[in-house]
């Protein structure tokens, strides 16, 4: 089977420009980001991230080792700089050679791949260092060389075309409005509108466009949630999507230019909030990454999550909710994305709370919880591509080692259902549970919302 | 008088202070120009107040590092704690504080008992917990499969300067009078050599070269760590 397209890292040529590229991308590191000069600085080789990484506990080798993972540009970085280099390449006048050769870069292509860039390690090391950055800086200079995984690629071209990543036109995605309508009104007795590119509408909402064909439940317990508030929405088909592969790929570039989608629709529909909802990296690079750091501090609208509202109204009894419709024991996972780079931690579980019987915790959770191993965009990709053709295939990498944490997790909790607000964590953990044979359902916090209201009239 | 008493005692001092205070100098302006984005990490605290109450924190009781991995906290704070002690005490070696004694109410032989038990203690648990850090390093896989020739000798310095240390404690006696006398002419730039102990001149030349690598290594992290846990608390 050859699914691989022309974009395909595999028989990559590497060559003395590329190798130059590396250097070129390491040596910068010198004029910044503060992050990362200091990373490379600061580094005590303690191995505390070691014992904190979901991937590193569950295949302990050194090239999982976050520092050691690190020290693939630390090394390097911190070498250029030496006076040792410095006078023996002057004498050598070799310039930059030996310091990076083409197995180094394959291995480069691999190993930043492996680290699904959680950030649990920042949360533990003595210094606070965030492997993360170090992992985003490898893959920035991967992806400028065209070594990123293809799947990866190519969803940032469908992404640049359509503006969004599943590839909908305005036909696709409407039928898919349409359908979500009609079972709207089929599970509920009454219509509910999905209103689409509504001028002067309060909110735009705005999320994963995956979830419109992997979590359509979702999506209904959102229209199914506005709805019953009363709140004046409208999706938008040319902001359908907020996921944003740019912070996986480490192309700054188009991470940007997706957030100018939301931006753009936002200030042609004048609406007063944009609402994202049940994707980590989308809210994070919303309202932390872009937003206002994008397109200035007096942008016209809020950027706030679809949690914030809903917990906001089931606090204060807007709905009538019945828990006894989601009898199965439910455990929530945290996703990175939310827990430590929003802190959005506590709404998902006042909602949850209201609309099931049994709700069960995870250990650790929150702030500490475990990456289901899916992160930084691994939950996408699935073959054995590499510049080199992988040990193993990603799925297998995340079937027994960047999964087995959060599958021990899981099992701990003997929950039916794993409440995952994040596409990448749904699909992930979904394939973990099918893989090791887990009676166990995944979706979203808004499935169990949208099974659990009880509307005016309605059923 | 040696060749040694003079390069270490009348020399190198002056060499060391310039490289320290440059090199640290260079390294802050380079993270002080070097632009910082916004990289809160949750639950980072809600105010810049809050955020350098938990910088301090982090600084004298290392909170991460507890939750993260609790016998090398346990290992690393009691070496770091007694090193600081010791660098506080070392104030003795330059000079004298009669004053603060008198206010005190303490005399001379109070003050060198205390300077032994306390000092004498710090000097036995800081080699203790240096020697365990280094067993750390080469047994626990973890830690040896990324240490490196650097880490290495960070550590090892640390050790000989610890080791020199203890011997002109508990070896032959040494006269405070002496270095005083010494460093006194030093800071007024009418320095004679070194005093002669070869003990002293090992310690003080090891220490000397220690001060100067800060800003060429990990030990980095004295100043960094200010900067690294600004980054992620910051909202």
């Amino acid at each position: 089977m050859n699914t691989i397209s022309k974009n395909s890292t595999q028989g990559h040529e590497i060559g003395q420009a590329e190798m130059d590229k590396v250097v070129a991308a390491v040596r910068a590191i010198k004029d910044g980001p503060r992050s990362l000069q200091l990373y490379m600085d600061l580094c005590a080789k303690c191995g505390t991230c070691a014992t904190q990484c979901h991937v590193s506990e569950a295949d302990p080798e050194r090239r999982t080792n976050p520092a050691g993972r690190s020290d693939l540009i630390r090394k390097m970085f911190n070498e250029d700089g030496s006076v040792i280099r410095k006078i023996a390449s002057a004498l050598s006048s070799k310039g930059s050679a030996g310091l990076i050769d083409k197995k180094t870069v394959e291995e480069w292509a691999r190993d930043f791949y492996e680290c699904s860039g959680c950030r649990r390690c920042a949360k533990f090391c003595p210094f606070g260092i965030d492997n993360s950055v170090i992992t985003r800086k490898g893959r920035a200079i991967l992806h400028s060389l065209g070594l990123t995984p293809t799947r990866l690629v190519d969803t940032q071209e469908v992404s640049n075309k359509f503006g969004n990543d599943e590839g909908f036109n305005r036909a696709a995605f409407m039928d898919v409005i349409n359908f979500l309508e009609e079972e709207l009104e089929e599970e509920h007795g009454v219509p509910i509108k999905i209103p689409v590119d509504k001028e002067g509408a309060e909110v735009l909402y705005c999320g994963a466009s995956a979830d419109f064909q992997n979590s359509p439940d979702t999506v209904m317990g959102y229209a199914a949630f506005f709805h019953a508030a009363g709140i004046d929405w409208t999706m938008s088909y040319e902001a359908c999507d907020a996921a944003n592969m740019g912070l996986f790929t480490g192309d700054d570039p188009h991470m940007k230019a997706k957030n100018k989608v939301l931006h753009d629709a936002c200030m042609k529909l004048g609406v007063k909030k944009l609402v994202i909802g049940e994707c980590g990296h989308a809210y994070r690079i919303a309202k932390f990454i872009g937003g206002s750091n994008y397109w200035g501090k007096d942008i016209p609208y809020q950027i706030t999550n679809i949690f914030y509202l809903a917990a906001d109204l089931v606090k204060k009894g807007a709905f009538k909710l019945d828990p006894s419709r989601n009898p199965i024991p439910v455990t929530y996972h945290d996703p990175c994305n939310f827990a430590r780079s929003t802190g959005l931690t506590e709404e998902p579980r006042e909602l949850i709370r209201a609309c099931v019987s049994d709700f069960r915790e995870m250990t650790p959770n929150r702030d500490a919880n475990w990456c289901c191993g899916g992160g930084g965009g691994l939950a996408n990709l699935d073959s054995a591509e590499g510049v080199k053709k992988r040990e193993t295939s990603f799925q297998e990498y995340r079937m027994n080692i960047g999964g087995k944490k959060k599958l021990e997790q899981i099992r701990a909790t003997g929950a039916g259902y794993v409440a995952a607000p994040c596409a990448n964590c749904k699909r992930h953990i979904d394939q973990l549970m099918e893989y090791h044979k887990m009676d166990v359902k995944v979706g979203g916090v808004f499935d169990l919302l949208n099974r659990a209201l009880v509307l005016k009239n309605g059923n | 008088m040696s060749a040694a008493q003079v390069f270490i005692g009348v020399i190198l001092p002056y060499v060391t202070v310039v490289v320290f205070v440059v090199g640290i100098v260079y390294r802050i302006k380079k993270w002080n120009k070097a632009p910082a984005g916004k990289m809160t990490l949750f639950s980072a605290p809600a105010t810049p107040s809050e955020k350098w109450k938990q910088i301090l924190k982090e600084v004298l009781v290392f909170k991460q590092l507890f939750d993260g991995n609790k016998s090398l906290w346990a290992g690393t704070w009691i070496f770091h704690a007694a090193l600081l002690l010791i660098i506080v005490g070392h104030s003795r070696v330059v000079t004298d504080f009669p004053l603060l004694w008198a206010a005190l109410g303490m005399s001379n032989a109070n003050v060198d008992t205390m300077s032994n038990v306390v000092g004498g203690a710090a000097g036995v648990i800081v080699l203790a917990m240096g020697i365990y850090l280094l067993v750390r390093r080469l047994l626990v896989t973890r830690v040896a499969e990324i240490s490196d020739t650097e880490d290495y000798v960070c550590l090892g310095l640390i050790l000989a300067i610890v080791i020199s240390g203890d011997i002109l404690r508990f070896g032959p006696h040494f006269d405070l009078n002496v270095s005083r006398e010494y460093f006194a002419g030093l800071l007024t730039f009418q320095g004679g050599p070194a005093p002669s102990n070869p003990w002293f001149l090992i310690h003080f030349f090891l220490g000397q070269i220690l001060i100067m690598y800060v800003p060429f290594s990990k030990f980095l992290h004295i100043p960094g760590i200010f900067y690294s846990k600004s980054l992620i608390y910051q909202r």
